[in-house]
């Protein structure tokens, strides 16, 4: 339909719909001060049962750590189709010419780019990995840590340039990484079903409270999510950087 | 105030599919996805705030301080970053949709099976 | 805060009304911060760290590629033509 008879169905049904809307926001509860008994039952429940104090971490690797059993391999999905999609045509070659623009001059990388980069991507990696392994005690965890590693990875790029990024980072390793993330989860919960208990029951010692390295089980799992997040970004990254790159056709293909 | 991060939320839900219904760029159009996403984001944690309480961190704090609903917070968070993902997804299939029509604009893409011939 | 909601709703108006995508990009990173300190008010800091990293870094680099891809002139060459 052309793009006149949609804007018209829209404003037919947010016609349709908003007096609704508008009635629903009337009668919301007041913002703030309403009860939230589920949250405060996981916040009195998390320090003393689990020993862990970032209560969002407990949520998502322990009370509810199926769902993110669940997001991780959505993450996963995602990342293999955009590899289907975009290597498919274009097969695995890493040493392809940059792509021209037409109209825009190619200016050289500056000195203080790679000066820069140089100092701040190990630093950047460290503070990825910081975050990460502090998921249990401070704001954080593995998936800001990872995409920090991830993009730590990728100041190479903006450094040094396209090949020596991707020799240093070669795909099949974070590809190799990202799945290994995924499998670590699941293994996590198969591990609580050798055990003899349900999938993924947090089995291991708990640690004290206040410690880093505390938790059980959920330290392993933070970790698989961290390379999960890392080598899928990275992939991605790496995915969309060849795209930029000039087709070469082989002679055998 | 009682009532406006609930309106704030669906006036974004509103403009965002406004700029996804009207848009003449696909790359536009995700970025209007993207604002719908930051709609349920703010709905979400609105939904879980408390006022006068803390972070639902004990680091500083002793346990059994008022806070605020982390069960929220764990969704928003995992959602943020495999939404990131599936946006990448969606950048993939139109970069494909770019190399096999040579045009990014909605209104001059027909279905498949409309008029081409063959 | 009532600050910040409504700059958080003027960001998002500016997203969509800003209808060429390489500056749409700046937009989006821009809505993604005033975003972060949002959540940040809304004693959210996991979530605040997470949309930094994500709506600062991942997505505008994301976008510029593929529009930059897409500019891109696509007659395939030779390998070792054309250097």
């Amino acid at each position: 339909m052309n793009a006149r008879a949609r804007l018209l169905m829209f404003l037919f049904a947010w016609a349709a719909l908003g007096p609704a809307v508008v009635v629903l926001i009337l009668h919301l509860p007041r913002f703030g001060a309403h009860a939230l008994p589920y949250g405060d039952l996981i916040n009195d429940s998390a320090p003393r049962e689990r020993h862990v104090t970032n209560a969002v971490s407990a949520v998502n690797f322990d009370y509810r750590g199926i769902d993110t059993l669940g997001e991780e391999f959505m993450l996963l999905c995602a990342v293999t189709g955009v590899v289907v999609l975009l290597r498919s045509k274009r097969g695995e070659r890493v040493d392809a010419p940059a792509g021209r623009v037409e109209a825009r001059s190619l200016r050289p990388r500056s000195d203080a780019v790679s000066g820069v980069t140089r100092v701040l991507a190990p630093v950047t990696a460290l503070f990825g990995l910081t975050v990460a392994l502090h998921g249990m005690t401070t704001p954080g965890g593995g998936f800001q840590g990872g995409v920090i590693v991830a993009s730590a990875i990728l100041m190479v790029f903006l450094g040094e340039g396209y090949r020596s990024w991707r020799k240093s980072a070669p795909s099949i390793a974070f590809d190799a990484a990202e799945g290994a993330g995924a499998v670590l989860y699941a293994l996590c919960g198969f591990a609580s079903l050798l055990a003899g208990l349900p999938f993924l029951t947090n089995f291991l010692p708990l640690g004290t409270l206040r410690d880093v390295f505390s938790g059980g089980l959920m330290l392993i799992e933070n970790a698989g999510v961290t390379l999960a997040v890392a080598g899928g970004f990275t992939v991605l990254f790496g995915e969309f950087l060849e795209e930029t790159r000039v087709e070469t056709r082989d002679d055998e293909s | 105030m009682n009532a406006l991060p609930w309106a704030v939320s669906a006036g974004l839900l509103a403009i965002g599919l406004y700029g996804m219904v009207t848009s003449r760029h696909f790359v536009h159009l995700i970025g209007c996805l993207s604002v719908v996403q930051a709609s349920t984001y703010v709905l979400l944690l609105a939904a879980g705030f408390r006022w006068n309480a803390i972070a639902p961190i004990f680091y500083s704090f002793a346990p059994g301080t008022p806070a605020v609903d982390p069960v929220v917070q764990a969704l928003v968070l995992t959602d943020i970053v495999v939404g990131a993902t599936v946006t990448a997804l969606l950048l993939a299939l139109v970069l494909e949709l770019h190399k096999r029509r040579g045009t990014l604009d909605p209104d001059q893409l027909r279905p498949l099976n409309r008029d081409r011939k063959g | 805060m009532t600050l910040l909601l409504l700059l958080a709703a003027a960001g998002g108006t500016v997203v969509v009304l800003t209808r060429s995508p390489r500056r749409q990009v700046f937009a989006m990173a821009a809505n993604g911060l005033i975003l972060a300190l949002l959540f940040e008010t809304l004693q959210a800091p996991d979530v605040a760290l997470a949309e930094i990293v994500v709506g600062a870094v991942a997505l505008p680099l994301m976008f510029l590629v593929i529009l930059a891809s897409a500019r891109m002139d696509r007659a395939p060459r030779r390998p070792d033509a054309g250097r």
